[in-house]
């Protein structure tokens, strides 16, 4: 029982535990507001956006932990999404060929952004703002501003489907956010990231290679982002190359209310959870409670900014206590 | 579609043979903002002009749509000669600079699918009555509903366009006293966006709901998916009525989880400009207090999914038919 408090307690270090405690008061605000948010149509769907949101803060957030960025992620989802549509419905090919068709074209795009980045030494800010043009001009070259329909139903299922009155995607979310932290706590890949973050010269002078390290961040990134492209074609039952149009805000606001270093070193795969439940509380609470449409962005922004500064008096306020 | 195509033929012809020709040095030249279906749309009826007419159209797409990267494109388009441009405003007060400096230079201008601002030098707008095409599709809703219920009324992003559409949905709404709006979900930009909003607000007035409004086109495919979704998982019936014939809305009303959405004429956006364009080379001049003109909308429900286009292809003949009596003259 008490190495069990002991695993809670490291889990929920102090950063945690104030995105988690923030979630919580939001869900009891919006509870208290609204009759209309413990519903279970209202649950389903909080939990299925959390869950697609996830996916696109990991693709940002493994950038991040090593001191990069990645601006392309929406861009990488947006070419997944239409790869696969393309390969389905105009290649008519089967389903597995063409979700390894779409992985494999991602893994390209980012292999790409690592090879400039670590071969050719371009800053991740610069490599990526290129990329994200280069990869929306091919989604856009490829669909013509078309939607793909022909998505198998066994697909879409996946991301309309639920067990237990959850989505599945909250589950996948759930494993995938298990692996990110089993990686970052126990796998050497996962230590170098946050070395490579923390203090990338160092990481160097003891020996760890930091540009394959950053490679393979790169290809995370690319990863996660074309997941979570999949991911949404699974949800909206179409390949739609407007997927991931919006990311870019999305990818840096749930990594960083998440806890995620913005200068690399730290990223906790509980913070993540929080960072995506608070996202999706906020915009689902501003339609509950009828907020001004035209107001709509600047409440958005202020409690996103509430939340961050709230949970940060409350890290200072917790370190002066343990320092006196 | 075909028919439409012999008819244009017949039309063109007869322009031909009338005898006027313009002056060599007239380039005619289309540009829109940026990659969109519905561009892809009001492309085929450019096509079909040059085709029919035999008259060169230069098309050209913008990077992005922001009136900046229009301005530049249309700008570095008129440096290389042409001199009849059928545009597509990025921003509809943002464009109206661009214009005075084509028109200091004689440059004609037409605009489509949106009008620039009044005072414009635009000689015309070809495009869709957005207000008029928003009260068009309450009706159809609030038919749809039995005449009474409430509302979600969905809209794109604030601006101009947005705020007509929304006057129009009002209007309509105001008209009927047991017909109410509920809700108003708005910023709808992204596919995202839409469906993470939409579905909020279907949770917010869950059981409540009798029909939804969208005159826009994406927050419109985002419903069309999201109502198949909720009506298959044995959601209440919600109605709804979108804009425009995206495939993924055409399938939700054959499927009949959406009850219909309205047809805009995006051929017609393409083709009537460009005749217009031709006419003033030719001689001919705006009638003084015509500007707008309404390529027309119809509502495409279960009942007419197979046939609307051949309605909406008639439309855009008869306009064609009375450019040069009700909207064009030659002194």
């Amino acid at each position: 029982m008490q190495a069990l408090n002991k695993h809670l307690k490291k889990a929920l270090s102090g950063g945690d535990a104030g995105i988690i405690l923030s979630a919580l008061s939001l869900v009891v605000i919006f509870a208290v507001a609204s009759d209309s948010f413990l519903t279970q149509y209202n649950i389903f769907n909080l939990t299925r956006t959390q869950s697609l949101y996830i996916f696109v803060a990991l693709s940002q957030a493994v950038m991040l932990v090593t001191g990069n960025m990645n601006l392309s992620v929406g861009a990488i989802a947006g070419l997944t999404a239409v790869i696969f549509g393309y390969a389905i419905e105009v290649l008519g090919l089967p389903l597995p060929l063409a979700l390894a068709a779409a992985m494999t074209v991602a893994m390209a795009a980012g292999w790409f952004n690592g090879f400039v980045m670590t071969k050719l030494g371009v800053n991740s800010f610069i490599v990526t703002l290129s990329t994200l043009f280069i990869f929306t001009g091919l989604v856009y070259g490829i669909s013509e501003g078309y939607s793909y329909r022909g998505i198998p139903k066994d697909f879409v299922s996946l991301g309309r489907g639920n067990f237990l009155g959850l989505p599945y995607l909250f589950y996948l979310m759930v494993a995938t956010l298990a692996a990110v932290w089993y990686m970052f706590k126990y796998t050497v890949f996962g230590r170098q990231l946050l070395a490579t973050g923390s203090n990338q010269e160092a990481a160097e002078l003891s020996g760890i290679n930091t540009h394959r390290v950053i490679m393979g961040a790169n290809l995370l990134s690319a990863f996660f982002a074309a997941m979570g492209g999949l991911l949404w074609v699974s949800r909206l039952g179409t390949a739609q190359p407007a997927i991931g149009q919006n990311w870019l805000i999305i990818s840096f606001a749930v990594a960083i209310i998440g806890g995620t270093a913005l200068n690399g070193g730290k990223l906790t795969a509980i913070g993540l959870f929080g960072g995506g439940l608070i996202m999706v509380l906020i915009k689902n609470g501003l339609i509950l409670v009828q907020a001004n449409v035209y107001f709509e962005q600047a409440f958005l922004g202020s409690i996103i900014l509430l939340t961050i500064l709230l949970n940060r008096w409350r890290e200072v306020a917790s370190k002066k206590g343990k320092s006196s | 579609m075909k028919r439409f195509m012999k008819l244009t033929g017949v039309l063109a012809t007869s322009v031909l043979l009338a005898g006027n020709a313009f002056a060599a040095d007239v380039k005619f030249a289309w540009y829109a903002s940026t990659v969109h279906p519905y561009f892809d749309e009001v492309q085929t009826g450019v096509d079909k002009f040059s085709e029919d007419f035999g008259i060169e159209v230069t098309k050209r797409l913008g990077q992005d749509w922001t009136q900046d990267n229009q301005n530049e494109n249309v700008t570095a388009m008129a440096a290389q000669g042409f001199t009849s441009f059928s545009i597509f405003p990025s921003d509809v007060a943002g464009a109206k600079g661009l214009y005075e400096e084509l028109a200091e230079q004689g440059i004609t201008i037409v605009d489509f699918g949106q009008p620039t601002q009044q005072p414009t030098p635009a000689s015309f707008f070809v495009g869709t009555q957005l207000k008029r095409a928003a009260m068009v599709a309450t009706e159809e809703l609030i038919k749809s509903m039995g005449g009474k219920g409430n509302i979600v009324n969905v809209l794109e992003v604030p601006g101009e366009a947005t705020r007509r559409r929304s006057e129009g949905v009002e209007e309509v709404v105001d008209s009927y006293p047991d017909v109410y709006i509920i809700q108003t979900v708005g910023n709808l930009s992204t596919i995202e966006d839409s469906v993470e909003k939409v579905e909020n607000a279907i949770a917010a007035n869950i059981g409540k709901i009798d029909g939804i409004i969208a005159t826009g086109y994406t927050p419109t495919v985002a419903i069309a998916q999201l109502l198949t979704e909720y009506h298959q998982s044995g959601g209440k019936r919600i109605h709804f009525i979108g804009i425009d014939t995206d495939e993924v809305v055409m399938d939700a009303i054959r499927e009949g989880h959406i009850d219909g959405t309205m047809a805009q004429n995006p051929f017609g956006h393409g083709y009537i400009p460009m005749v217009l364009l031709k006419h003033m080379a030719d001689g001919y001049t705006p009638i003084k207090g015509t500007h707008n003109i309404d390529a027309g909308v119809l509502a495409v429900t279960k009942d007419n999914l197979d046939s609307y286009q051949d309605d909406i292809a008639a439309m855009t003949k008869t306009i064609v038919e009375e450019l040069t009596t009700k909207y064009l003259e030659k002194k």
